[in-house]
């Protein structure tokens, strides 16, 4: 009763495959399009969309249309892990771009590594993502760098508000033990001292407890690394318990509705960026914003949502455009081997001159990222 | 856990049980009317919430407008899963509703995933949250005294309900003797579908209540669900106020555990209550047992 | 679930087998995937068939044991090195261990509360899991779970999705030859009727245990291979929603048939693949292809095919009829020294009410014993102390010189004791054939050896036609007419080899004919040696073949001894037919009407009512008429169907042929409530008050349909029964019987009804609360209400009555004035058979 339908299936399901895409070239994403961070994900798809169609304006890529293959993760791991072989195997993706959640794209690192398909991330931030110990290793990333994100916020806190004994609230998954052993490295390097440590979890709804200790502790001010959900209701204790307390945030909660999720305390959490729509734009800048406001309806830059994610994914896009032109070949390898060989290119973040090398898979650096906060529904620049 | 922490984990969990003993209430109701459970209602809160929400933030209308249309629809929701999703089954004997109600709330998650959005929103802040006082220590918002305030209250006037009104009794008839109470002149088919949206308009309150407290998305009410219905089970199917106790009871249990020693204990050990709980008393902590007739 | 024959699944698997090697070959790494994906929920859906298609228990939380296999194995092969297939064995035996405890809890619930204990289970693994980070890593998930050891290293993507595709086809096939096995059969018996499997001897909590074990532990080991073919698993990969999609899986397949879990993984894994860019829409999909089988096909694709192919082929050719075998029965059942079962003093209370008090009898090996009396006397209480179903309070059961007093039901049935119950339990998932494979087996799991198949069978077809069934053995037991089903249950007892065979009410709904021969089959049956009590109500069956009677009333033997004395006894008599003495007072009745004085309009006309189950109506073409002003007596014999005929007159038995027309218009199609509006209102049997409300609230409840009663009706309706006034606030349910009665006739006058039908009111009544009751009764009737009264104190009621009918085995025997029937033969024939 199974044999036939189960061939003709597969058999209909190859032709499909192949009869459509025989000319194009497809990229993949695997991001979270649903839940709590479905911002960050519309927003790399935007970076993405903007980039790809700028190629295929100027005739594709070796000739050939770009498409993009989205598909959902979820936030979740074993669903991210599945579509990452999905997009691999059955799409036949020449490369794959990976989304918010660090725990995600550490689950697909083995996977791309073996099946040799160039990764690269656009957001997630954990050090061993790029640092897998894999060799050769297939995964590249344009985006912040847990380890120097966390000197970063560091520093800011000392310079900003004085701090000396700040708390951590970070999220309980890699990414939060990522930035855990990061931000216990700068803090003795500036030689200051933690007033503790706190775990929260992805669902948890009141973070009272937590915050209670460390407030006992003596902590003078909160670093958080946490997505917005989470993050939001960590603020929204913070709040009921009076601690006007400074905040000195990761990335994560920009991927979400934070500010709408947490109310009128959103503007106290300062958080880092690689990127800003505000100020002086440079051409591409300019590019980004004017397709962003034709394609999605933008008016002004403080309606771009998640403008981190826009930003990294486009610069990535045509970073990886570039290496497939030098490649002149869609193979995983050949594309490995032509990202150390990339030009200068005059990108939206900064001007990049051979971004990448043997030992160096990240893209950007501590010197691009910038200090931002909530105001008002907007993210807007808070001086250096 | 200091003193202040844990009476500040006491009132969140008041709070939050008088929630679960609301929804569970719903859940009390139609198992009286008609032996069947409703597992849709985590839906229908999840239905409340994110109606208040588009009604009363996205579209701006006012709360006295927007909460009575949003408990409306939820009571026309239950109303519609018994309808389809447990008649069929009860009249010919099967047990059958258990899963379709099940299924019809996942089909309900789905399709507000797509009308609604599908990352969580938040409801704005109001008087409710904003306002606040000094107890013993700790900041106690409006809201939070409202929750249990307006919990309790609804069940006070379910129990008037009952007990005074000819409808009420006419309820507690077809609970006690279904063939009796037809005997009486009780379109008994018409109470149960009563029943049945009157718990909706229950589960539709709760989801209204905590929503400012958490987020307001899709997938809310599953898991809250089946807390509330872990409530109802170990309250005893058959009692309106074991039900009510056991919901604030696991309520509070939970957020002390959360307090003290991190969610995912909680989530252990109220689920692990629930089975050594169930084992010792296997008609719920202040249900009755029933003799098995041969 | 019969349908597709031991043979068929194999070459399912087999093809199914062939066919995934083939799409390995084939396919490229995300098809390997796919393909291994389909396998492992098959695995799972096995599994879960045995707990939820053979036992019949749902469970939410099988997600729980996945995920113990899955790290089980995962950690025992990636941190200590043990070789896969092991380590996945052991998750198999963890997770076996871990069903079997949860079989504690789950075995004490059942329904919704069962469903509950369930999805804790799956909460508290999944979270379990998250906490434990130093053996699972917590929520980062667990990386890197080697493969298992093949020819030259570990298994590639192809050989691991074809092993995968192996194991599948290997364990449905199991499933099959288990499902007929001595355990599967068991299994299934416990699912379809749990009371009567215990009766043949299955251990309820044995089988349960061992269900719930085995499923767990194959569940297991296809977490185990789930954790290798994706390399990487963390909590998040064992969701709730996962153990929804199993129980779908189950579902949509066929819960029960073998085959099922194949066609639901090929369904619930392809389509979303198929609809990929729908992909979003999953959960709704799952949802509504739950509702769909749910409604259309409960039996799922398989279920559904195999109905299909049952009608096609019993088109094509009939079923062969059991072949009798004379000398295999009498060798299998007959004794040389039968036991005889002795019960002595026996007694238990229910609430306040002594059902059977210090009940004593003796039914001899050899003989028939039967026990007669009135409705609500207490013998089917007394069957069910002796067959261990109700625990006594005082007095022993010994069957020869074993005692069995207090023991359950599966003991007692090992013990000798085998019984038959007044609706019959069979198993009806199961062909007439299982259904005595499973009585041969004793319901035992282990221990004595199992009849060998070809013995059994030709045994069980054997019995069969000893009892007079013709049809096929091959036939689902749910197929049965009804003489049938009471003959296989009959036989299904003795497969037990009994030294006891108990039957009540094994003659209800025969016809005569059907009766006559079971009279000769139940002789057939003493003739062999075992001793035979019988409870009945068919009193030509009863004085025909008894040797013994015993007569109990009210909880107590009142007499004892052969058919002959018995019917002569007076005590006996006036257990059934109640007081010679008329009732006194202002009851004295007005003289008869005069012939041709102006007669009153009908209120209620019934006619040519038929209403019952399949081939053996309960009621056949009854019909009679009720005038305003009237009080009609109907009388008859237990189970003659007077109850029924209540019941379908005021609705709540449907649907009927024939018609009913109260005050003019026809009520035949209307429902129940709309009936009690309308002015028709009857006053149930067993009093039926609502318990939790009080006197008061039950009384005002009388008149929901009509306006509220006012207080000074109120007060009127306790001036009927004065004994009533001072319990106004008293909750119902702590009334005695005789106030509840009063209670319920009250509630029914409450509304002023038009007619008043009484079913049974002096049911379980003191005399003297009889006697005032009647009385009650007789004051009613004074003031000119039209009352349809149905009453076993035959004398009593004839005493109020205008006119009377007699029904008997649903017919009416008799229709005319009370005074003919006084005196006339065909009442006591109705109630004593005849001379």
């Amino acid at each position: 009763m199974s044999s036939k339908p189960r061939l003709l299936l597969l058999a209909a399901g190859l032709a499909f495959a192949c009869g459509a895409a025989a000319q194009d070239i497809k990229i993949g994403l695997v991001a979270a399009l649903t839940g709590a961070s479905a911002q960050s994900g519309e927003a790399i798809t935007r970076g993405l969309a903007i980039a790809i169609d700028e190629l295929n304006a100027k005739g594709g890529i070796m000739g050939r249309k770009v498409t993009l293959v989205r598909r959902d993760d979820e936030s979740s791991p074993p669903k991210g892990l599945a579509a990452a072989r999905e997009l691999i195997s059955n799409e036949k993706v020449a490369a794959l771009f990976g989304g918010i959640d660090s725990p995600v794209s550490l689950a697909i690192i083995p996977v791309v590594n073996k099946e040799k398909m160039p990764f690269i991330g656009v957001w997630a931030a954990a050090t061993n993502i790029t640092k897998n110990g894999a060799n050769p290793n297939y995964v590249f990333r344009v985006s912040a760098q847990d380890d120097l994100v966390d000197i970063k916020l560091v520093r800011y806190a000392m310079q900003t508000y004085g701090v000396k004994k700040p708390g951590l609230v970070l999220i309980n998954n890699p990414w939060g033990e990522s930035n855990e052993k990061g931000l216990k490295v700068a803090a003795e390097a500036a030689k200051i001292a933690i007033a503790g440590i706190e775990k929260i979890e992805p669902n948890d709804v009141d973070m009272t407890a937590q915050l209670t200790r460390l407030r006992n502790a003596g902590a003078d001010a909160l670093i958080l690394v946490a997505n917005a959900a989470p993050g939001a209701q960590m603020m929204k204790a913070r709040e009921r318990m009076g601690w006007k307390v400074p905040v000195v945030s990761h990335w994560g909660i920009s991927g979400g509705r934070f500010d709408e999720l947490v109310g009128p305390t959103a503007g106290d959490a300062h958080f880092v960026q690689t990127y800003s729509f505000f100020g002086n734009l440079n051409d591409a800048g300019k590019r980004v914003f004017t397709a962003m406001q034709t394609k999605y309806g933008i008016k002004t830059p403080a309606d771009v949502l998640a403008p981190v994610g826009t930003a990294n994914a486009y610069d990535a896009m045509h970073l990886v455009a570039r290496a497939i032109e030098k490649a002149r070949s869609t193979d995983g390898e050949a594309i490995r081997k032509a990202m150390y060989e990339i030009d200068d290119y005059a990108g939206l973040i900064k001007t990049y001159r051979k971004p990448f090398a043997p030992n160096d898979h990240e893209g950007l650096g501590p010197d691009d990222y910038i200090m931002v906060k909530f105001e008002g529904g907007k993210i807007v620049p808070v001086g250096k | 856990m200091d003193l202040n922490t844990f009476f500040s984990a006491v009132v969140a969990g008041v709070g939050l049980g008088s929630m679960y003993g609301l929804t569970a209430l719903g859940f009390f109701v139609t198992y009286s009317v008609s032996g069947t459970v409703n597992f849709a209602q985590g839906s229908t809160l999840m239905l409340g919430a994110v109606l208040s929400f588009t009604l009363g933030v996205k579209f701006g209308w006012p709360m006295w407008v927007a909460a009575p249309i949003a408990l409306a629809v939820c009571a026309a929701w239950s109303a519609l899963v018994e309808a389809i999703g447990v008649r069929p089954f009860a009249r010919r004997g099967s047990e059958s509703w258990l899963l379709a109600t099940v299924a019809l709330g996942l089909i309900l998650e789905n399709v507000v995933l797509f009308t609604f959005g599908k990352d969580p929103r938040g409801m704005p802040a109001t008087f409710l949250t904003n306002t606040g006082f000094e107890l013993a220590g700790l900041r106690v918002t409006l809201l939070q005294v409202a929750i249990p305030l307006v919990g309790f209250g609804i069940a006070f006037a379910l129990n008037a309900f009952v007990t005074k009104s000819a409808a009420g009794k006419a309820m507690l008839a077809v609970a006690q003797n279904r063939d009796a109470a037809r005997l009486m002149g009780i379109n008994v088919a018409l109470v149960v579908t009563g029943a049945f949206a009157l718990s909706g308009i229950f589960a539709g309150v709760a989801g209204m209540l905590i929503a400012p407290l958490y987020t307001v998305s899709a997938g809310m009410g599953t898991l809250f669900g089946i807390k509330a219905y872990a409530a109802a089970i170990l309250g005893g199917l058959g009692n309106p106020w074991g039900v009510m106790l056991a919901g604030v009871l696991l309520g509070t249990a939970e957020s002390v555990i959360t307090a003290g020693f991190g969610s995912s204990w909680t989530q252990i050990l109220s689920f692990a209550l629930v089975i050594v709980a169930l084992a010792l008393r296997p008609q719920g902590l202040f249900g009755h047992a029933t003799v098995k007739k041969v | 679930m019969s349908g597709v024959s031991n043979r068929a699944t194999l070459v399912l698997a087999l093809a199914a087998v062939a066919a995934a090697t083939a799409g390995a070959f084939y396919g490229n790494n995300y098809h390997l995937l796919i393909i291994g994906t389909i396998a492992i929920s098959a695995i799972v859906a096995t599994g879960l068939n045995v707990l939820f298609g053979l036992a019949g228990q749902i469970s939410f939380g099988h997600a729980g044991f996945f995920a113990i296999g899955a790290y089980t194995a995962s950690v025992l092969s990636a941190r200590l090195e043990v070789p896969f297939v092991l380590a996945a064995l052991a998750g198999a035996a963890l997770a076996a261990i871990a069903g079997a405890l949860l079989a504690v809890p789950a075995l004490r619930v059942r329904g919704p509360y069962l469903a509950m204990v369930t999805i804790a289970f799956g909460f508290v693994i999944e979270q379990g899991a998250a906490e434990w980070k130093s053996v699972t890593g917590g929520w980062n998930g667990f990386m890197n779970i080697p493969r298992p050891g093949w020819i030259g290293g570990a298994m590639d993507d192809r050989v691991l999705a074809i092993a995968c595709a192996a194991i599948a086809g290997l364990l449905l096939y199991g499933f099959a030859r288990f499902a007929s096995s001595r355990w599967g059969l068991a299994m299934r018996a416990t699912r379809d009727a749990e009371i009567a499997a215990q009766s043949l001897g299955a251990n309820l909590v044995a089988v349960r245990t061992l269900a719930f074990a085995i499923s767990a532990a194959v569940t297991g080991f296809a977490g185990a291979l789930f954790a290798t073919l994706q390399g990487f698993i963390s909590p998040e990969s064992f969701p709730f929603f996962m153990s929804i999609t199993f129980v779908l899986l189950v579902l949509v397949g066929g819960q029960g048939s073998a085959s099922g879990p194949l066609l639901g993984a090929l369904v619930v894994v392809l389509l979303p693949e198929m609809l990929s860019a729908l992909a979003e829409y999953r959960l709704m999909f799952f949802g509504g292809l739950l509702l769909l089988v749910l409604w259309l096909a409960p039996s799922g694709i398989a279920g559904a095919a195999a109905s299909l192919w049952s009608r096609v082929s019993r088109r094509t050719h009939r079923a062969l009829p059991v072949t009798g075998d004379e000398r295999r029965v009498s060798r299998f059942l007959s004794r040389e020294h039968g036991a005889p079962l002795r019960v002595d003093r026996l007694s238990v209370r229910f609430g306040g009410n002594l059902a059977v008090d210090q009940a004593s009898l003796t039914a001899e090996p050899g003989r028939i014993t039967s026990l007669i009396g009135p409705n609500g006397a207490g013998k089917t209480t007394l069957l069910n102390l002796v067959s261990g179903f109700y625990k006594p309070e005082a007095g022993t059961v010994r069957v020869g010189s074993a005692e069995i007093t207090g023991a359950p039901s599966f003991a007692a049935a090992r013990a000798g004791v085998a019984r038959t119950f007044q609706t019959s339990q069979l198993f009806g998932g199961m062909t007439v054939q299982e259904n005595l494979l499973v009585a041969l087996n004793r319901g035992r799991l282990a221990g004595a050896a199992a009849v060998p198949a070809a013995e059994g069978a030709a045994l069980a077809d054997a019995l069969l036609a000893w009892v007079g069934y013709t049809g096929s053995s091959q036939r689902a037991a749910s197929e049965l007419p009804h003489v049938d089903r009471r003959l296989v249950e009959i036989a299904r007892a003795l497969a037990t080899r009994p030294e006891v065979l108990l039957l009540d009410e094994p003659a209800a709904g025969l016809s005569t004919e059907d009766t006559e021969r079971l009279g000769e089959v139940l002789r057939r049956i003493a003739g062999l040696g075992l001793a035979v009590l019988i409870i009945e109500h068919d009193m030509p069956l009863v004085m025909g073949i008894s040797d013994r009677i015993y007569v109990i009333d009210a909880g107590r033997m009142i007499a004892e001894g052969s058919p002959a004395e018995v019917r002569q006894d007076p005590a006996v008599r006036r257990a059934y037919l109640g007081d010679d003495e008329a009732v006194s007072g202002e009851g004295a009745r007005p003289p008869a009407r005069a012939a041709g004085a102006t007669r009153a309009p009908e209120a209620l006309l019934v006619h040519q009512l038929t209403a019952g189950y399949g081939a053996a109506p309960v009621l056949e073409s009854v019909s009679l008429a009720v005038r305003e002003g009237e009080l009609v007596a109907l009388l008859g014999a237990n189970g003659a169907g007077k109850s029924t005929l209540m019941r379908a007159i005021v609705g709540l038995h449907r649907p009927i042929e024939g018609s009913v027309k109260f005050a003019g218009s026809e009520i035949t199609h209307a429902q129940a409530h709309a009936i009690a509006r309308s002015g028709l209102t009857l006053v149930p049997e067993g009093r039926q008050v609502f318990p939790e409300l009080s006197v008061e609230d039950n009384l005002r409840l009388g008149a929901y349909a009509k306006q509220p009663l006012t207080d000074a009706r109120v007060d009127e309706l306790f001036g009927l029964f004065p004994r009533l006034a001072g319990l106004r606030t008293r909750r119902a349910g702590l009334l005695s019987g005789g106030e509840q009665q009063m209670l319920a006739l009250a509630r029914g006058l409450a509304a002023n009804p038009r007619v008043l039908l009484l079913d049974e009111p002096s049911l379980g009544l003191a005399p003297a609360i009889v006697k005032e009751l009647f009385g009650a009764l007789a004051q009613l009737r004074a003031e000119g209400r039209t009352i349809v009264l149905v009453d076993q104190m035959a004398r009593l009621a004839l005493s109020l009555a205008d006119r009377a009918y007699v029904l008997s085995s649903g017919k009416i025997v008799f229709a005319g004035t009370a005074e003919e029937l006084k005196n006339n033969p065909v009442l006591e024939k109705a109630y004593l058979g005849g001379a």
